[in-house]
């Protein structure tokens, strides 16, 4: 008799905790590896490139601090996804939330002229492009309570609303936010009242460290609140929170505006940071879509996502690079993105179940 | 006003609506089975540079189409992998898809950017027939596949209301737990329906390629169109039929800001004008949201959820 | 007891030089993480008879139907048919070998027409589809067993008794010599029993084979050639002959000691009115769900309210419970109006709510024994779980929950357990000190053991002066447990009778809307 396998998923009972650290790392090393036999199939060296990248994200002490400047805006995006995925809100528009952080950070800078302190300046800077970016999720969040319209493909839309939006002010006659008379179109700086001073000569700004407590913070949100509180009970089951009388319509338009506003305020920490300026280069760095997968990296844990958002900058600030050091296409850190999130994904597999092979006629005698 | 350019413009709202059509019915007969595959968009991508590069080296359009559309059908066999085999979140997966498919499509199109196809597909001559006014150039200045397009969403509709098969499949993507019952295999056709609506998606993304840019500029050769077609699914209500008219509608306004700037129209900023398109899907997922008409769209009932033998 | 034999495991050719059996298990052993669900079962059905494998919840018999049928795979043994060894490695290998099963939980596509559901599956069929010839050979189908359908009437539209008929009319489609139904009676009114014991009669009588599975001890007796009792995975007794069996015995044989479920109704002095409802009517998209229901609850006093699924009982609950405005009329607990004031605002003034559904609504299944405590409390911005440590602890030890202590995951624990941890929770008070317990199909898929503890709960309740409202569809329960019993059809109470004279013909008449009260 013919004994065919089957692949068996037993679902673990207990998940062992090992695992859910080994299962990104495995995910991480995986898409490394596919990556670099397509990049041998190419016909690049995968060794030259990824070498390229490490030293430059992780080793040099330049590299380092360029990764953690990086990763700022990386981990607002990262705690913004995983702040409405962990209800089952799939925010993907993160990236036009945080072209509206810059715009609105960038409008504060340059309405508020050189009038005011650094101390009111910079907070206000943070804020006004924080409360742009919940206004850009303001009709996903508020459709998506009423009327339940799925909030996947309305906030993505907006994304490329937002990027036109970005253009329009970039290159319009006469915009706010350009140098006027200037011979190609750019983004005016804003005063230096609005701009924050690097440590030494890196990238890394004060912003960093904002943004790394602020993801402390939402951890203790979620697990010591009583907001957090509704958060999980609406998350795991809509029908016991209207059971036990919590609003779950009004959860879910403050989960999604807190969603949309930390996005804002990594568009907003760019203009107090490294960019000084609306850059319409902002729409090719895919900044916002990188939190999706630092998220998903992090299984939506606020304090895991300060970590995978360090190594994303490092691959990021490495891969940003490899143009001008090696002849290999930047697109190569994108792609290793997706494919990381992809092994990540599947390796979720392993994590829940226990998969095994066995024979389908072991049973009979 | 020019009348003819409006002409022009319906016509183009035809040709534009393929895309449309065909990624639109491949998201359709992924969701009628069950799974929400999202990344429509990174599958477009990388079926218009696989198409590219294929007829590019080949000189052949045909062999262009046919690569094209089995890099979708390969892309779309990763999220059949990870949403059936493992059952991985597929809003998650999709995502990963939209971004890995960028990646690679940018990476693969790196040393062609900008670079023009050599072999584009060419409209149809129907003689005398395209001469007629108003309908000539919207019904017979569209290439074969404009109309195999139409075809297929036709023959969907039929394969999908009046066919053995069909009825499996709307009821895997309704109940999987009583096809189960009936001895059909869940994953199997789960996973045949993926893959083939990655071939249509693969098909209408080379297609975008071939015969509308026939160059190769990033990401901005699709544009957000793999979006658009999966708000399109949720507004034809999982119907082949009604998807042809909203492809139109739809394809109307990517090409309007076209139009409107040949048109000198230039009270609207042209940055603004590429919005509507967007603009206008978001009103009608919007108003299609009304709890009135959202149980008369027929959503699937287990779309996106992965189907688990219900083991005590 | 003249024709029982107690063959314990003996094996299923018990009836020795009788026709082959059409169907049999043999030392079947099946495992589940932590369950061993089968422990070497025999088991046979001949042609033409109706074998019933008769155990509580968690007995094993849904987990042997189901390798009966190809559904799941035995880890060791093997199944026989007409004698011949066969391997059922799925359904449809279930199918063409003629055997089909009814699943308590229909297996039916709601938004396909009944003859679209009927030839689901089936491979004889040409690619293309002709509506109207379908339908046709569907009908006659069902017509030469007497099973009356209407082949294009949309499924969801149907009544559960409807339904089933379906079901079986697509077993017998299918060309299935051997049905297995379970639990089919869990769902039906007594008259839609009875019609399903006429259709399993006229099946017998064409030679079909019936495996019927149930837990109802009276049913059992009443439509069983045989019965194979199961207890903890194991047979514990074969039982042959028709209608002359001792239901003391099966009893016994399957829940291995003697019970006596049949509470006391002991007679209190009610005290005064806590649940006064007026008048209440409620439409839900334009559709009536409840009309013009006026009824009180007395303190110390448990009222049950009778019913088939889906005739506002759910709806009834709610309303109360503050999750569903009424259209008109009035809720007030203790004297004070809660209508359209929300869930919170009726557990302040006195209400406890358990609903049916308890994994997902009562509980939430990712969190903590001590989290779904304070589900129904006053949490404080600063979620204060601390404070209630130390009354979770003493909430599983009063109500004897088997669980490693208070974070403990609700979902991993059993249903019993689970009811326990959420009577617990609803008993001891929250906003306010419980007055008003509303509960839905309270033992609902619990086994024996629980049920006795719940309903010692439930009655401990209401000695202690807490009025009880009782929704089920388990009429046995409502009967043996309500001091008055309300019967709800289409959102109209039909019917209302002492507990203690209540017939069970009477009171199941007015749940088939037979009742001479209402409109019939």
């Amino acid at each position: 008799m013919r004994s065919p396998i089957r692949i068996v998923f037993e679902q673990r009972n207990e998940t062992p905790k090992y695992l859910s650290t080994l299962v990104p790392l495995i995910s991480v090393i995986a898409a490394l590896v596919a990556g670099g036999l397509f990049l041998l199939a190419t016909g690049y060296s995968p060794i030259d490139t990824y070498s390229n990248m490490l030293s430059d994200g992780f080793t040099s002490s330049r590299g380092i601090t360029d990764t953690l400047g990086l990763s700022t805006v990386l981990i607002c995006t990262g705690i913004s996804a995983a702040f409405a995925f962990q209800m089952n809100l799939y925010n993907i528009g993160g990236e036009g939330q945080l072209y509206l952080g810059m715009i609105g950070g960038a409008w504060a800078g340059l309405a508020l002229g050189d009038r005011l302190p650094s101390f009111v300046m910079i907070p206000t800077v943070l804020l006004l492009g924080s409360l742009a970016g919940a206004v850009w999720i303001l009709i996903p969040a508020y459709v998506r309570s009423r009327l339940g319209t799925s909030e996947i493909v309305t906030t993505l839309l907006l994304t490329y609303v937002a990027a036109s939006l970005v253009d329009h002010f970039v290159y319009s006659p006469g915009s706010f936010f350009v140098t006027k008379n200037s011979a190609f179109p750019q983004g005016r700086l804003v005063p230096d009242s609005a701009s924050l001073t690097a440590f030494g000569d890196t990238s890394l700004y004060p912003t960093f460290f904002l943004v790394a407590l602020l993801a402390l913070v939402l951890y203790w949100v979620v697990k010591r609140t009583e907001f957090g509180y509704r958060i999980q009970v609406i998350a795991d089951s809509p029908r016991a929170a209207h059971y036990a009388g919590i609003n779950a319509n009004r959860t879910t338009l403050s989960v999604m505006l807190i969603s949309g506003a930390l996005s804002g305020l990594g568009g907003a920490a760019l203009i107090v940071g490294p960019f000084g300026r609306l850059d319409p280069g902002i729409t090719l760095l895919g900044y916002g879509y990188a939190g999706i997968v630092i998220a998903a990296l992090a299984r939506n844990n606020f304090s895991a996502i300060i970590v995978s958002g360090i190594l994303f900058a490092g691959l990021r600030s490495g891969g940003d690079k490899l143009q001008i050091s090696t002849d290999t296409p930047i697109h190569i850190g994108v792609m290793l993105q997706g494919a990381i999130l992809l092994f990540a994904l599947g390796g979720e597999a392993f994590r829940r179940y226990r998969i095994h092979a066995v024979r389908a006629e072991r049973a009979a005698q | 006003m020019n009348e003819n350019i409006w002409v022009l413009a319906s016509a183009d709202s035809v040709a534009i609506a393929t895309t449309l059509i065909l990624a639109a019915l491949g998201a359709l007969f992924t969701e009628r089975s069950g799974v929400l595959n999202l990344g429509i968009e990174g599958i477009l991508l990388t079926a218009a540079i696989s198409s590219f590069l294929a007829a590019d080296a080949s000189g052949s359009i045909w062999l262009g189409l046919l690569i094209g559309s089995l890099a979708g059908a390969l892309l779309a066999g990763i999220h059949a992998l990870l949403s059936v085999v493992l059952r991985a979140n597929q809003i998650v997966a999709g995502l990963a898809l939209v971004i890995f498919g960028t990646g690679l499509a940018n990476f693969l199109g790196k040393p062609v950017e900008g670079k023009t196809v050599t072999t584009i597909i060419h409209p149809l001559s129907f003689g005398a027939l395209s001469d007629i006014p108003l309908v000539g150039p919207i019904v017979f200045g569209q290439d074969i596949i404009t109309y195999a397009s139409i075809a297929i969403a036709i023959l969907s509709s039929l394969y999908l209301f009046r066919s053995r098969p069909g009825l499996e499949l709307r009821a895997t993507g309704d109940d999987p737990a009583t096809v189960d019952a009936q001895g059909l295999s869940v994953a199997s056709i789960r996973i045949r329906y993926t893959l083939f609506g990655g071939l249509l998606v693969g098909l209408g993304g080379s297609w975008l390629m071939l015969a509308q840019s026939a160059a190769w500029h990033q990401a901005s050769t699709t544009n957000g169109i793999g979006w658009i077609a999966l708000a399109l699914v949720v507004f034809a209500g999982w119907r082949p039929l009604r998807l042809i008219f909203g492809a139109v509608l739809f394809g109307f306004t990517l090409q309007l800001p076209f139009t409107l700037q040949a048109e000198q129209i230039t009270f609207i900023p042209s940055a603004l004008m590429q919005m509507l398109p967007y603009l206008a899907t978001l009103v009608a997922l919007i108003a299609l949201s009304r709890p009135s008409t959202r149980n008369k769209l027929g959503a699937p009932k287990a779309l996106g959820t992965p189907f688990v033998r219900d083991e005590r | 007891m003249t024709n029982t034999s107690h063959e314990v495991a003996k094996g299923p050719h018990h009836e020795s030089g009788a026709a082959p059996s059409a169907l049999s298990a043999h030392s079947i052993v099946k495992r589940f993480p932590g369950v061993l669900a089968n422990d070497s079962v025999d088991f046979d059905v001949l042609p033409g008879e109706v074998h019933t494998l008769l155990g509580e919840n968690g007995a094993g018999k849904s987990t042997l139907a189901a390798m009966l049928c190809g559904l799941y795979q035995p880890d060791s043994g093997y199944i026989t048919r007409n004698g011949e060894r066969i391997a059922l490695s799925s359904p449809r290998a279930g199918l063409q070998h003629g055997i089909a099963m009814v699943h308590q939980h229909f297996r039916l596509v709601e938004r396909f027409t009944v003859a679209e559901n009927v030839i689901l599956g089936s491979r004889d069929l040409s690619f293309r589809l002709n509506r109207s010839e379908l339908e046709n050979r569907v009908s006659a189908v069902a017509e030469s067993y007497g099973l009356p359908i209407e082949p294009g009437a949309t499924v969801g539209d149907l009544s559960v008794g409807q339904r089933q008929r379906v079901e079986i009319v697509k077993a017998l489609y299918q060309g299935a010599e051997i049905l297995l139904l379970d639990e089919p009676t869990a769902v039906l009114v007594p008259a839609e029993v009875e019609k399903l014991f006429e259709n399993v009669h006229a099946m017998t009588q064409a030679g079909k084979s019936i495996v019927f599975i149930s837990h109802k001890l009276g049913e059992v007796v009443e439509i069983s050639d045989r019965v194979t009792v199961l207890r903890n995975g194991r047979v514990t007794g074969h039982v042959s002959g028709r209608g002359t069996t001792d239901t003391k015995e099966l009893a016994r044989l399957m829940v291995g000691r003697d019970i006596e479920l049949t509470t006391q109704r002991a007679s209190h002095a009610t005290g005064h009115e806590v649940l006064q409802i007026r008048d209440l009517s409620l439409n839900v998209g334009g559709v009536s769900v409840l009309s013009d229901i006026s009824f009180n609850v007395h303190a110390g006093e448990m009222v049950g309210i009778a019913g088939v699924a889906g005739n506002g009982q759910r709806e009834l609950a709610d309303t109360i419970a503050g999750l569903l405005s009424p259209t008109s009329g009035s809720v007030a607990i203790t004297g004070s109006m809660s209508t359209d004031r929300g869930p919170i605002h009726a557990r302040e003034l006195g209400l406890a709510y358990v609903p049916e559904d308890r994994l997902g609504m009562g509980l939430v299944p990712s969190m903590s024994i001590l989290d779904n405590l304070l589900l129904t409390r006053d949490r404080h911005i600063v979620v204060d779980r601390a404070s209630v440590q130390p009354e979770a602890v003493r909430l599983i030890d009063q109500f004897e929950i088997k669980a490693n202590g208070p974070e403990h995951i609700a979902r991993k624990l059993s249903g019993g357990n689970a009811q326990k941890v959420l009577l617990a929770r609803e008993l001891s008070g929250g906003r306010s000190a419980t007055k008003l317990l509303v509960v839905c199909s309270p033992t609902r898929g619990l086994d024996v053991g629980a049920i006795e503890t719940v309903r010692a709960l439930l009655d401990d309740a209401r000695s202690a002066g807490q009025a009880i409202l009782l929704i089920s569809e388990d009429l046995d329960e409502v009967m043996s447990l309500s001091d008055r019993i309300l019967v709800l059809y289409r959102g109209s109470i039909v019917h209302e009778t002492p507990g203690e004279s209540a017939q069970l013909a009477t009171v199941g008449a007015a749940m088939a809307g037979l009742s001479t009260e209402g409109n019939a």
